[in-house]
């Protein structure tokens, strides 16, 4: 057993609103740069939707993540002989046109001009060429609230199994909101495909970090990342990614995203896993058994035994009190409501999603109720069961409907317990649940407060890296110096 | 005064090509080596790189390849396997191949870095220092070309004492640039040009190549975990 510390989210779906107040957040603080002005480390997509960027669920065109080749874990990539072939030009490498070219507006024209032929307007002109652009194509948020055409959004991936014809209609349509992140994956195919070890996994939290000293541009990593997190800078021409803020991590706070977030939908916590287990766990022929066997790598962090040998390979305490206090830990393991994105990629991401509960007053008005006459079914909820499996379990509908029917059922329990000043604990029957387990959930889904949400261990010096030599140094810089002058010094080159 | 002009640019010359190669090498390799890294434009437009960037590389590094070998295997080595004039046979063949296949490469990575926006807008003074390299590198590759039939007609002695002042060059040999004094103006063009661009080589972006992941190979399986104190 070979026990390791992680730093997981959980975002509950369920309660967001799709503000995009977490993009925005951490776009102003991370890639408000110069060549990194088309990248979200942090977007909201609607779903049904192609995303941003364009299509990225289409593993077939980008090549991310892992494939099982005669049984052997590899990146789908290739293996090492095929990542390098492709260093000179990567075929599967997602342009700027996909994820889109970035826009600003010539406000100034309607401050200068006091007379306008025509009613006066101000022009998107692009920030890559700063020329007048004839139309915007496309942008990190698209489809936002179900923009542009059913059957352009339905050519999307999670649609396998389901008739999508029927959910263009009006009446049957629906919608979801999905923000995305960098997974921090517990098997990180970056991190396989990166030619020059620039990307690592850090020991003490499982952050995945660009080393951007050690990066020399070979881009295999956007391709290989299958959520499609790693952002390739066309002006340093070096990739980057969301770091989920560490600095904030190691001093014990959330993340920008997390911490602005209005509908409280995140959460954060340590977890505790087995590093010898991972490779088994992604190697499961079958993909639907990917879900279950990411769940078997982490360890119970209240086992005295997990606890002795995790003391014993310095793992410490602040990170084993965090682990039982974990708010992740609770949601995907206990409850089980919460699922990780995709685990089809082989990756084990950690940036799980707690499933969206949807309107059910049309199967109501037809008169259907639920199999005990208290509980709504879960088959009528409006979105279909089987799209949000193909998101969450590779398909397999069983989890995602105990994880609504849990959600359902602990609304139910409260609203007896609350209204009618009695729990009716009939409503948990068959469930896995106990009364005091849905009041917890209660307390941490529905009241989500500050310190509930937010477990996180503050980091150990000994883990800090020596930065007295980067005292007063400029920090993000493309090594031209502080300054925007464009001469490098003679031995940094032309 | 011929004598004297021929024996500085091709006896002298060299090493003090050489000697700042290796100067400013490691210079940049210490002070800078952070900077050292592809300078792709792929994400801009892909259109034609894959034709243009593949064609490219792949000829110049068996270029480079056939010149190290050629130049640097002693007559008395190679005699083992093969005659001067097999030898000439196989030059001129697999030169004038790969030769072509940079040549068309960098004739599509010209036109398409000329011809798009995006890159050509972005371009700051860097970018101008590239296209003034790469000129001189379609140059120095249309020199090789033209060369070809030089080679293939002259007499074969004539041929093999290219390799020799070469490696009377590496050898420090006074007498080095007597060898090829009599040669075809293109065969000294193609020199001269070429140890320019050693001369800036440690300045520009060719610099790349010295990043090739060869480490990657050797990489234990897919993972990489780090400590924060393990790596400086």
């Amino acid at each position: 057993m070979q026990i390791r510390a992680q730093i997981g989210m959980v975002l509950n779906l369920d309660k967001c609103i799709g503000c995009h107040t977490c993009s925005v957040t951490c776009k102003n603080v991370w890639t408000s740069r110069k060549g990194m002005e088309y990248a979200w480390f942090n977007n909201v997509e609607t779903k049904p939707g192609r995303g941003y960027p364009d299509d990225w669920e289409n593993q077939g065109r980008w090549h991310g993540g892992w494939e099982l080749k005669k049984n052997e874990l590899r990146p789908k990539l290739g293996n090492k002989k095929g990542v390098v072939k492709n260093i000179f030009a990567n075929p599967y490498m997602p342009r700027l046109d996909d994820y889109y070219e970035p826009f600003t507006f010539n406000y100034s024209i309607l401050h200068k001009n006091s007379m306008f032929k025509t009613p006066p307007s101000a022009k998107p002109y692009s920030m890559i060429t700063g020329k007048p652009m004839e139309k915007i194509e496309y942008g990190p948020n698209w489809e936002d609230n179900l923009g542009g055409s059913y059957e352009k959004r339905s050519s999307e991936q999670n649609f396998k199994e389901v008739q999508k014809e029927i959910y263009g209609e009006f009446e049957n349509s629906f919608m979801m909101y999905l923000p995305r992140l960098c997974e921090h994956c517990i098997n990180p195919s970056c991190v396989a495909a990166c030619p020059s070890g620039a990307i690592y996994k850090r020991e003490e939290d499982g952050i995945v970090l660009i080393d951007q000293d050690r990066c020399r541009g070979w881009r295999q990593c956007v391709s290989a990342c299958p959520y499609k997190k790693i952002y390739f800078n066309w002006k340093t021409r070096k990739s980057e990614k969301c770091t989920l803020c560490y600095p904030k991590i190691e001093a014990g706070e959330p993340t920008l995203c997390s911490e602005s977030c209005v509908g409280r939908i995140r959460y954060i916590g340590a977890m505790l896993y087995d590093a010898e287990k991972v490779k088994e766990a992604a190697s499961k022929e079958d993909e639907q058994d990917l879900y279950q066997a990411h769940l078997d790598v982490f360890l119970d962090p209240n086992n005295p035994e997990v606890i002795k040998e995790a003391r014993k390979q310095g793992i410490p305490d602040n990170f084993l009190e965090a682990a039982k206090a974990s708010p992740v830990y609770k949601m995907a393991m206990e409850w089980k409501v919460a699922f990780p994105l995709h685990p089809e990629y082989r990756t084990l991401p950690m940036v799980w999603y707690v499933p969206t509960l949807s309107p059910i007053q049309s199967a109501a008005d037809s008169g259907k109720i639920g199999h005990n006459g208290i509980l709504p079914d879960v088959d009528s909820l409006r979105i279909p069961n089987k799209y949000m499996a193909n998101m969450f379990t590779a398909g397999n509908e069983e989890p995602v409907k105990q994880a609504l029917k849990k959600m359902l059922a602990m609304r139910a329990f409260m609203r007896t317990k609350t209204v009618e000043q009695e729990a009716n604990e009939e409503i948990l029957k068959g469930l896995d649940l106990t009364a005091e387990q849905v009041e917890e959930m209660y307390r941490y889904m529905a009241i989500a407060d500050y310190k509930d949400r937010f477990v996180i261990p503050t980091s150990h010096k000994e883990y800090a890296e020596d930065v007295f030599g980067d005292k007063a140094a400029c920090g993000f810089s493309d090594y031209n110096g502080c300054g925007t002058g464009k001469f490098k010094n003679l031995f940094g080159g032309f | 005064m011929e004598y004297y002009i021929n024996n500085l640019l091709f006896t002298y010359f060299p090493h003090i090509a050489m000697a700042v190669f290796w100067f400013g090498l490691i210079t940049r390799l210490v002070k800078t080596n952070k900077t050292i890294q592809a300078q792709s434009t792929q994400f801009f437009s892909d259109r034609k790189i894959r034709l243009g960037s593949n064609l490219f590389h792949v000829g110049m590094i068996m270029v480079f390849l056939g010149h190290f070998t050629g130049l640097f295997t002693p007559e008395s080595l190679y005699h083992i396997v093969i005659s001067t004039e097999t030898k000439r046979i196989i030059a001129i063949t697999l030169g004038s191949i790969f030769g072509t296949m940079t040549f068309v490469g960098m004739i599509i990575l010209i036109t398409r870095r000329i011809k798009d926006d995006r890159i050509r807008v972005n371009s700051g003074f860097q970018d101008y220092f590239d296209y003034f390299l790469l000129f001189l590198l379609l140059a120095e590759v249309g020199l090789g070309l033209a060369s070809v039939s030089t080679t293939a007609t002259a007499s074969v002695e004539h041929y093999a004492s290219l390799g020799v002042w070469a490696q009377k060059v590496i050898t420090f040999q006074p007498d080095a640039g007597v060898v090829i004094a009599g040669h075809n103006l293109i065969y000294k063009l193609h020199i001269g040009v070429g140890l320019f661009i050693f001369i800036i080589f440690p300045y520009t972006k060719l610099m790349h190549m010295l990043t090739i992941p060869i480490g990657y190979f050797f990489r234990s399986g897919y993972q990489l975990v780090r400590k924060g104190l393990q790596w400086k």
